[in-house]
């Protein structure tokens, strides 16, 4: 065996070396395309998900979420329940909200919203909304008489939001908008804020500090209609489930996925993309090298019948054509992943995807590396193993004298 | 002792078969030199292929020593063609690619007997046919009677007990076919091989010992061979 692969090199590495430039060249050239699909594609939407998942996590869901699990779709008690909560090792922190259903009214023009009285100090804790504020400021939380609006309910005269034509369209910071709530109470607010997360659940969002929510529904004090949790770097998500139903009763846990049916329908998708486009990636690899081999096998016949009549065995000639293809793959497999991580990627962050729920970055994943490594070889020896096992099963004397 | 025994070849042509062996039966002794004669299509190189296994007859028998290599399995045979046959082509058929010296050694790299350093042996060869300056030359850098000693040089580099060699002038110039003619007698007579050659060239028959004419796939004159 290691005498036939001895042989197979020289063959393989002259052919390369001897053999037709151009056509190596070329060869090489499409499967760093080839290899840069398989790079780029998964990369791309693996951003995408993450993107998504990373806005939806610290913009609308938290890591984990606690509701009313009975007739009551309040947690009552909470303040108790904040408590508990607290003391669980692997919660980073939490926040409670309540919301009630409103309708909002600017200069005549109305929109329906959930308005969440929230505890803005604890809510920084938990969500990064804070940091998306693009006209006004944030709430404290002693601020009373003031709302802030996602930009998909306000407007903001921003024309090319998604949903403008149902929003409030020209609401900026300062104006006063009044909010017609869901429990008969109606109440004029001062715009203090407007935030734009990209995400469109959270953009359609107004909150008032939970003093100010408690003067609209002052039976709900000290009631939530749900906690969000930040959970700490690496913590056992399962086992803090256990612990907060553990510790308290009449509450349900979700995480953010089971919270998440839109995102995981896309991540879902994501991956059906990313298969097909795999399959034909790869059938690209595979045609390419098929054709290249079969075209220098068909031109080299004479050449293998020789190869062969001075006692070449046929496993090393077949492995000369495996070892050549496997030179290309991995030549073009270095180089498209170089080109992917110091060209496409930076380049790409510095001009990135805009997508529905802000920017998406390229990723470089060593799992889809090291598969598309893989698939790429194994794709190349069964391409170029095809041709040569024609040529090989001919008889000598066909192959030389035709 | 090479034992040729009534050897037949039909050709199949669809609706026409053609006889290219007819029967032929002859013996070589080890160290012979074997001029197989005859004209154009008398069924010469039709022979030498059988006999190098590069092909198998329709009937009849070959024994290479005491195996009969017509009974032999395509692996079996390359394993003789590799160990025990040197073959030489009409057309050089040397590999464009490798250099003289890898043209040669590449047989013995594919055997790598154990004590055999297969390059230095190649070197050796191609000083022994007088290319000793032409080592790293590739084919297309050679003259077509160098291409052809290059060819007899790797047709010998695992020592093999037989040298086939099919029409080995027949592209040559009158000098670079004597050049050639000259190696194979000297080789013969320095290393004990047995050497068969094909030619239609009857000015070849000085260099054999045992001269064999085919004509229509039949022996129809021989001179000298074993009694």
């Amino acid at each position: 065996m290691i005498r036939s692969l001895k042989v197979a090199t020289l063959l393989a590495f002259t052919s390369v070396t001897k053999g037709n430039f151009r056509i190596a060249l070329l060869t090489i050239l499409i499967l760093i395309l080839v290899a840069l699909n398989l790079l780029f594609v998964p990369g791309l939407l693996d951003g995408l998900a993450w993107g998504a998942n990373d806005k939806l996590i610290n913009t609308y869901s938290g890591d984990l979420l606690i509701e009313s699990d009975g007739a009551n779709h309040y947690i009552t008690n909470v303040d108790q329940v904040m408590i508990e909560i607290a003391n669980i090792s692997g919660i980073d922190s939490a926040t409670a909200r309540n919301y009630l259903s409103a309708e909002i009214n600017f200069e005549g023009k109305y929109t329906g919203a959930a308005v969440y009285g929230i505890h803005p100090d604890t809510e920084k804790t938990v969500f990064t909304i804070a940091d998306y504020i693009i006209e006004g400021s944030y709430l404290n939380s002693d601020d009373t008489d003031t709302i802030i609006l996602g930009v998909q309910l306000a407007g903001a005269d921003r024309a090319n939001l998604e949903l403008y034509a149902r929003s409030l369209q020209n609401v900026h910071a300062g104006d006063r908008v009044s909010v017609a709530y869901s429990n008969g109470i109606d109440k004029e607010y001062t715009v203090k804020g407007i935030f734009y997360t990209e995400f469109i659940q959270t953009d359609l969002q107004a909150f008032v500090s939970e003093r100010e929510f408690q003067t609209v529904a002052p039976l709900l004090a000290n009631n939530a209609s749900t906690i969000y949790i930040k959970t700490a770097e690496g913590a056992d998500t399962e086992g803090i489930i256990e612990q907060i139903l553990s510790k308290t009763s009449g509450l349900k846990v979700m995480t953010w996925e089971d919270y998440a049916g839109l995102v995981h329908s896309m991540t879902a998708s994501f991956k059906i993309i990313e298969v097909i486009m795999d399959v034909v990636n790869l059938l690209v690899a595979g045609i390419t090298i098929f054709i290249v081999t079969y075209i220098d096998v068909a031109n080299r016949r004479r050449q293998i019948g020789i190869q062969r009549a001075i006692g070449i065995t046929p496993i090393s000639i077949t492995m000369s054509y495996l070892i050549r293809a496997l030179f290309y793959s991995v030549i073009a497999l270095s180089l498209a992943t170089i080109i992917y991580i110091y060209g496409i990627m930076p380049l790409e962050a510095h001009y990135p995807f805009h997508f529905p729920f802000g920017d998406v970055y390229l990723r470089v994943i060593p799992f889809v590396l090291i598969r598309t490594a893989l698939l790429l070889f194994i794709v190349s020896i069964i391409s170029a193993l095809l041709p040569v096992h024609g040529v090989i099963r001919t008889k000598i004397i066909n192959a030389i004298w035709g | 002792m090479i034992k040729v025994q009534k050897l037949t070849k039909i050709y199949d042509m669809g609706k026409v078969k053609v006889k290219a062996l007819d029967g032929v039966s002859f013996n070589v002794v080890n160290g012979d030199i074997l001029a197989i004669m005859g004209k154009s299509g008398s069924g010469k190189s039709t022979l030498l292929r059988q006999m190098g296994l590069l092909d198998l007859p329709t009937t009849g028998r070959i024994f290479l020593g005491r195996y009969e290599v017509t009974k032999l399995a395509e692996s079996a045979r390359a394993g003789l063609r590799l160990k025990y046959l040197g073959y030489v082509f009409q057309e050089y058929a040397l590999l464009g690619e490798l250099t003289a010296h890898q043209n040669v050694y590449l047989p013995g790299m594919m055997l790598d007997n154990k004590g055999c350093d297969y390059k230095k042996r190649a070197i050796e060869l191609l000083k022994l046919v007088g290319l000793g300056k032409r080592v790293h030359h590739y084919p297309k850098q050679l003259s077509g009677g160098e291409k052809q000693r290059v060819a007899i040089a790797r047709a010998l580099i695992n020592s093999p007990k037989v040298l086939l060699a099919d029409e080995p002038c027949a592209n040559l110039d009158t000098i670079s076919s004597g050049i050639v003619m000259e190696t194979l007698v000297r080789l013969n007579q320095d290393m004990k091989v047995t050497i068969i050659f094909v030619s239609h060239d009857p000015g070849d028959r000085q260099y054999a010992r045992y001269v064999m004419t085919l004509g229509d796939g039949k022996i129809i004159a021989q001179d000298g061979g074993p009694a």
